[in-house]
């Protein structure tokens, strides 16, 4: 495999004295999507936002490209070709579709880079060309997922680090925005880091993913590999191993591997 | 009651034992039997409490009559259901007090209480109901409940399963389970109609009857049903007290597995004798905060535990600000003085002790406060091998610990070493009233009333773990110093004979591995082989440690452990090992075991040692590679 676009090195980040990752490495190659799978309060959000630069890490390095960027200003951080699309959206609600895509191009000064993106985005997601005018907030919970996305590939990224894109959808929607992620990363071949609760959804879409816990990463592999693992099955999938009784609640311990 | 003839006694603590120990009739406070010992207990302490288990975050307390009233409930319906005298009831289930009042119960009547490890498989469990012929069984909750299901056919001699825990059962309909609040009703319909049928039945019990089996988890073959009794139990009871004082306002806590023979004469046995507080821990996970919150007097653990307080310090101390660690540093210094002096047996001279007591005020008292330790009269160790460094790190921070050595077929206890009476690197002085011999293979035999009935329905077995003259073989190989004390060098079974025909002991140098902070159990590899070579379980915590420090990047365990500059500091250890022992005796090559093995697990015991046959055979890859 190529060269990592995006490599990791036991980063350490606190929100004050709580260390919320622990010396988490992880790699990411270009044109791969990779699945970050985890429990509330693992540190995936943590580690997204140690990436984009709005968390400095205490200890360890990120390397994009071959150069360090830990520690580094967010906007420089979108300036070097990683976007970040929050969880929960975060469109700014009283500026219309068109003038939210704009800020996401903030970064840049190529007007016809820039008009070349706008098509993309609206080649990709329709409806928001339909609603350029109309204000942000009032658009649904989708459209303003949608949004959030196309507000990114405004930035021309080399990867987009995806926070929980599936968050309050319904399973519809989740199922045509995963499409179109896909389509992207095939299309335009783009790399994505993607934190999910969705585990299926995610790991039907990632090549390669990551399981955090309490802030380590406790087992990594492709997305195959982690969808036969029986731990995932049972904790992350939702499959029931067969028990002795139907209503079992009880479950064995997690041993990832 | 127990009547007995007159024997010259002894008053230790409050309690009244024989003048010369190991004698017969063995008796504490004049009662000859658990179940007499447990009765005439309940009736003078009542009130007071015995136990104390956290519920919903609360320490709640129990008392001797609460004590007393569930064992006879347990005891008088499990003998309506039709448990005969002689009989084994397994149980299987974490520590918790009805541990406690089911061994009671069931002695009461006559029956054989038998420990099964919440952490073995359904057929594990399946085996042992089996070969201990078992009328009931104890289950702690429905994930236990489910390994009887998984194979209720194969049990049909089962008269019942009695559950502790009904969550998520409440729709179970099974004829062969039933709530222990149905049994304490049996129970006490049993009580109203016959009152004293329960205390005529502690008073049939005698001396040489049988009063729990344990299993022995048996690194070859399948486990084997160790036959302890009554007299068994007091003779450890009375080297115990004679040897580990222990007194009534004492609280412990509990923690280890009950099904093993050290925590359950530590937590069981010992407290009737001592009449002390047994402080139940939550869960094994929660071990260190319930620690903090008993406090307890005394601390009985195994080294894996020792060892991880210990790491958890230095962690501390390494993220500390530099004066704290500095402050740490003196301090440690004036405590190793002061230890030196008094693991000798030596008087502490005054400059040394007021040097120590400046620095326990200021920081040693505040670090044992932190860790629980406050109180702590004394630390024991015992069931596997201590490093001596780690002894003398605690008796530093000024907590005193002190090693054991026991096994199941010697009721727990057969060496001790005391606060008083300590030397470093053995296993202590055989206990009082306990014969001690080397024999001419260097196995360590012992003979005396701590001394197994022999193996469950296994005579074979029994008749190859005695002598002709009548001295148990405990397998160990060592030797003895002309004080007494005994230190061992290896497992007898598990000498390895290189190709080259060199007898080496690998325990001796497995332990040597082990006393490193990188290297949680190793198992070395020889026999028939060319050279020694060792697999190597690390220390997850420490390995992690010292990878984020050094920036070695890792994602998971496996990959931990495949690090080049993991398995390079592991060969440092190794080299460094390797230095104290003669050239055949040198490890010339290693590999890691790269899968986080937990309890679970069949390579592990349940106090988390490698089993080395099962070791070997789940990592033969890993072996032949190195040949």
């Amino acid at each position: 495999m190529s060269e990592p676009i995006l490599k990791i090195r036991n980063i350490e980040s606190f929100y004050g004295p709580i260390m919320a990752i622990r010396g988490v490495s992880l790699d990411v190659h270009p044109g791969r999507i990779v699945s970050i799978l985890g429990a509330n309060g693992a540190g995936k959000t943590t580690l997204m936002k140690t990436i984009s630069g709005v968390m400095d890490p205490e200890k360890g390095q990120i390397l994009f490209e071959g150069l360090e960027i830990q520690g580094r200003d967010p906007h420089k951080v979108v300036h070097d070709g990683i976007v970040h699309v929050p969880e929960g959206r975060e469109v700014f609600p009283v500026m219309t579709v068109e003038e939210n895509l704009q800020l996401g191009a903030y970064t840049r000064n190529d007007s016809r880079g820039i008009e070349r993106d706008r098509e993309l985005v609206f080649d990709y997601f329709p409806i928001l060309k339909e609603r350029r005018t109309q204000e942000a907030g009032t658009l649904s919970g989708g459209q303003q997922q949608m949004l959030a996305i196309g507000r990114g590939l405004m930035a021309n990224p080399k990867v987009m680090l995806l926070d929980e894109p599936s968050l309050g959808l319904s399973p519809l929607l989740v199922k045509e925005i995963f499409t179109i992620l896909k389509r992207l990363n095939e299309e335009q071949n783009m790399t994505m880091i993607l934190v999910e609760q969705n585990a299926r959804a995610a790991l039907e879409l990632a090549h390669d993913g990551y399981v955090m816990e309490v802030g380590r990463i406790v087992m990594d592999g492709t997305a195959e590999e982690l969808m036969k693992s029986e731990d995932i099955q049972n904790f992350y999938l939702g499959v029931q191993e067969d028990g002795a009784r139907e209503e079992r609640r009880w479950k064995r311990k997690k041993t990832w591997r | 009651m127990n009547m007995q003839t007159p024997v010259d006694t002894t008053v230790i603590n409050g309690v009244t034992y024989n003048a010369e120990a190991g004698q017969r009739p063995l008796q504490v406070d004049g009662c000859t039997t658990i179940a007499g010992l447990f009765k005439k207990r309940c009736a003078e302490l009542g009130d007071r409490t015995v136990h104390r288990e956290k519920d919903l975050g609360i320490w709640n307390a129990y008392t001797w009559n609460d004590y007393w009233d569930h064992a006879k409930w347990i005891g008088l319906g499990l003998r309506k259901l039709g448990l005969k005298r002689g009989e084994v009831v397994s149980i299987l289930s974490e520590d918790r007090k009805e541990w406690a009042y089911f061994d009671m119960g069931i002695q009461s009547v006559g029956g054989i209480a038998s420990g099964v490890y919440t952490t073995d498989s359904g057929s594990q469990l399946n085996y042992i109901v089996n070969d201990s012929d078992s009328r009931f069984l104890v289950v702690e909750n429905e994930e236990q409940l489910d390994k009887f299901l998984t194979h209720e056919d194969d049990m049909p001699g089962l008269i019942k399963v009695i559950i502790l825990e009904d969550e998520g059962l409440h729709d179970l309909n099974h004829p062969r389970c039933i709530l222990i609040s149905e049994l304490y009703e049996i129970g006490k319909a049993v009580d109203a109609a016959e009152p004293d049928l329960f205390e005529s039945e502690i008073d049939k019990a005698k001396a040489q009857d049988t009063a729990l089996l344990i299993y022995t988890s048996g690194t070859t073959g399948m486990p084997k049903g160790a036959m302890l009794g009554n007299e068994n139990i007091m003779a450890a009871v009375e080297a115990g007290a004679r040897r580990l004082q222990c007194l009534e306002t004492d609280n412990q806590l509990c923690f280890l597995p009950l099904c093993h023979i050290l925590e359950r004469d530590v937590s069981i046995y010992f407290p009737l004798a001592a009449k002390c507080v047994v402080n139940f821990a939550e869960s094994p996970e929660t071990v260190f905060n319930n620690l903090q919150e008993v406090s307890p007097d005394t601390f009985t653990a195994v080294p894996r535990v020792w060892e991880k307080i210990y790491s958890q310090v230095l962690i501390m101390v390494q993220e500390a600000t530099p004066m704290g660690r500095a402050a740490y540093g003196l301090a440690m210094k004036a405590g190793q003085k002061r230890a030196g002096y008094m693991m000798e047996g030596k008087p502490v001279p005054s400059s040394v002790a007021a040097n120590f007591w400046f620095w326990d005020r200021l920081v040693l008292r505040n670090l044992r406060r932190m860790l629980g330790f406050d109180k702590m009269r004394r630390g024991g160790t015992g069931a596997a091998p201590i490093s001596p460094e780690l002894l003398k790190w605690y008796w530093s921070i000024g907590v005193p610990l002190v090693e054991g050595y026991g096994m199941t077929e010697t009721a727990g206890l057969a060496t001790m070493n005391t606060r008083h009476d300590n030397t470093v690197g053995t296993i202590g002085k055989a206990i009082p009233g306990y014969d001690l011999r080397i024999a001419e293979d260097g196995e360590i035999q012992t003979k005396g009333l701590n001394n197994f009935q022999g193996y469950w329905r296994n005579n074979e077995k029994t008749a190859e773990t005695f002598t002709s003259d009548g001295w148990l073989r405990t397998g160990d190989a060592g030797r003895l110093d002309e004080d007494g004390f005994v230190t061992i060098t290896g497992r007898l079974k598990d000498i390895i004979i290189t190709a080259g025909g060199k007898n080496i002991t690998p325990a001796e140098i497995e332990s040597r591995l082990k006393f490193s902070h990188y290297i949680s159990d190793a198992v070395i590899i020889g026999d028939r082989r060319k050279f020694l070579t060792a697999l190597i379980m690390i220390d997850q915590e420490n390995v992690e440690k010292y990878a984020q420090d050094l920036k070695v990047p890792f994602s998971n365990f496996a990959s931990l452990c495949a690090a080049k500059e993991v398995k390079d500091l592991i060969g440092a250890e190794m080299n460094a090992v390797n230095k104290e022992f003669a050239r055949v005796e040198q490890i010339k090559d290693f590999r890691l075991i790269d899968v986080l093995l937990t309890a679970e697990d069949e390579e592990l015991t349940a106090t988390m040692k490698l089993k080395r046959s099962f070791v070997e055979k789940a990592h033969s890859h890993l072996i032949e590679e190195m040949y």
